[in-house]
């Protein structure tokens, strides 16, 4: 059975302003982002038959989102539980709609709020499942999670500090020429270095910037797209990876991450593989999280992270551009969607004074720890 | 910031045990450290699971020796869980147990400086009541 999502395209895309504080409903933010989206494509309300979002509390619905910008008949809604491990999955199942005649035309979305931060854990007052072992430690939050995975890799690999420390500051340096970004000041390793503790082996600027705003994407199919004003992005594959119940703590190997089993499914049904890529969407929760996937998914060999950022291997004329936009450690934490809407982007040839020279492919991933995914955006189908 | 929300935020996460989790709350209750095993094939399992994932046999709370080698570990600096906001910095590591390969715990590491704590040290289990409710919890301290 054929594992292509041949005939599948990102056509549109929008977003809101990024803030760290928006005071608006999460509903009056997605909506905005997909009527833009929509704008961005040439559609209307009337063209969209299928919504699909991920995300949990805080979220608003499919059919609230629809409803909200003036879809009168939505056939085709998916909320998707889950966070920035299920972006992927998200994608790819509004490009299976399509694929499949569930759907003709689809809004993907991510929004967040103020009242959604993940870095603390003030309203966790009894906590179930697998959380009853860790809560009652003091052990409750992502950043805390991603460290004790840091933390290994450095026992075994001897990487530094100052190796995370160099991809928080390209990718600042990378935010600093997006007018989008909420975090464009440069930084230097110094700055890094001194910057105050959160979960030590990780100081602030290892850790995303939590900010109010939504994405949207609107997939159709290939065939539509040749109407529509924009050159198509076309989904070239996706693989995902959910191991070990999604436990952190239970992880057999704690120096790398989903990205190990995602990574060789992603490369068998593309074709390609790392040296095939000419920018790099990494998830970056946190700078580890880059660090872990970007060598599982072959870009270097385990401990190279830190000399293959410093060495000038990660930005423009290097191997490959990673996070241009500056990823969700600067330009904002929209829990990865807003990685998509910088892939097309970069394949339209639309990015401006950060435009990657002859971008033709894209990789994007999406998640850490146990569970993620990955996919690869094309301007040609394979 | 009223009285009440002081109060809460000095009390840390108390666990909400299930069916298939409450043997290992027992356990502690009563001064002893258990994780779940099979009956059948002895695997044990972390989260506790009512029957094994792998052979479907029948499991059962089984006392631990308590010893095991700290995986990985974290210092925590910025007052963020509930309970701990007034002390950080704090150690919190994976602890994994000697009965098996990859059976971890969470748990905090105490009785060693932060700055002194490594991965690969050997530590040793004791329990501790837990602030707020009637819980009782597994800390971890150097065994030597």
């Amino acid at each position: 059975m054929s594992r292509s999502l041949k005939g599948a395209a990102v056509v549109g895309i929008g977003r809101t302003p990024y803030v760290r504080k928006s005071g608006r409903t999460t509903l009056a933010m997605a909506a905005e982002a997909a009527r833009d989206a929509l704008a961005d494509c040439g559609l209307t309300p009337a063209d969209v038959d299928g919504m699909t979002c991920f995300g949990s509390a805080g979220t608003p619905r499919p059919s609230q989102v629809a409803h909200a910008i003036g879809v009168e008949d939505l056939g085709w809604a998916l909320h998707i539980s889950g966070g920035g491990n299920i972006v992927t999955s998200t994608v790819t199942s509004a490009a299976t709609a399509v694929l499949s005649g569930q759907a003709d035309v689809v809004v993907v979305y991510r929004v967040l709020g103020s009242d959604t931060r993940y870095g603390q854990a003030l309203d966790a007052l009894q906590v179930d499942g697998e959380g009853q072992f860790a809560g009652p430690q003091g052990y409750l939050v992502p950043p805390q999670w991603f460290a004790m995975f840091c933390r290994r890799h450095q026992y075994e690999y001897g990487s530094t500090s100052e190796d995370l420390g160099a991809i928080a500051v390209q990718q600042r340096e990378h935010a600093s020429h997006n007018p989008h970004a909420v975090g464009r000041t440069p930084i230097t390793i110094d700055d890094y270095m001194a910057s105050r503790w959160i979960s030590d082996p990780f100081r602030l600027y290892d850790c995303t910037y939590e900010i109010d705003g939504a994405v949207a994407i609107v997939v159709t199919s290939a065939e539509r797209a040749k109407d529509l004003p924009h050159k198509p992005v076309h989904l070239l594959g996706a693989a995902d990876a959910n191991r070990f119940g999604g436990s952190i703590d239970q992880w057999d190997d704690m120096t790398c991450m989903y990205s190990r089993d995602t990574a060789p499914k992603l490369w068998s049904r593309t074709g390609l593989s790392a040296k095939d890529i000419d920018v790099a969407l990494m998830y970056d929760c946190f700078t580890f999280t880059v660090m872990a996937t970007f060598e599982d998914f072959g870009f270097c060999k385990k401990g190279e992270v830190g000399d293959f950022f410093r060495e000038g291997r990660a930005t423009y004329g290097g191997d490959v551009v990673v996070n241009p936009h500056g990823g969700l450690l600067s330009e904002g934490y929209i829990h990865g969607l807003n990685h998509h809407y910088e892939a097309v982007l970069q394949l339209r040839n639309e990015a401006g004074d950060r435009q990657v020279a002859g971008a033709e492919t894209a990789l994007v991933t999406s998640g850490g720890c146990p569970y993620g995914g990955a996919l690869v955006y094309g301007t040609e189908m394979l | 910031m009223t009285e009440g929300v002081t109060d809460i935020l000095s009390l840390p996460p108390q666990p909400v045990p299930d069916p298939d989790t409450e043997g290992f709350w027992q356990a502690t209750s009563e001064g002893r450290l258990a994780m779940c095993r099979c009956q059948s094939c002895g695997l044990w399992l972390q989260p506790p699971l009512e029957v094994c994932r792998k052979c479907g046999g029948p499991t059962a709370f089984e006392d631990v020796a308590g010893t095991g080698t700290l995986y990985t570990f974290i210092i925590q600096h910025r007052p963020t869980v509930p309970g701990y906001m007034e002390n950080t910095p704090y150690t919190v590591g994976l602890v994994e147990l000697d009965e098996q390969r990859g059976l971890r715990l969470p748990a905090r590491i105490i009785g060693i400086e932060p700055s002194e704590v490594k991965c690969g040290m050997a530590v040793r289990a004791e329990l501790v009541p837990l602030p707020g409710g009637n819980f009782t919890v597994p800390v971890f301290r150097p065994a030597s």
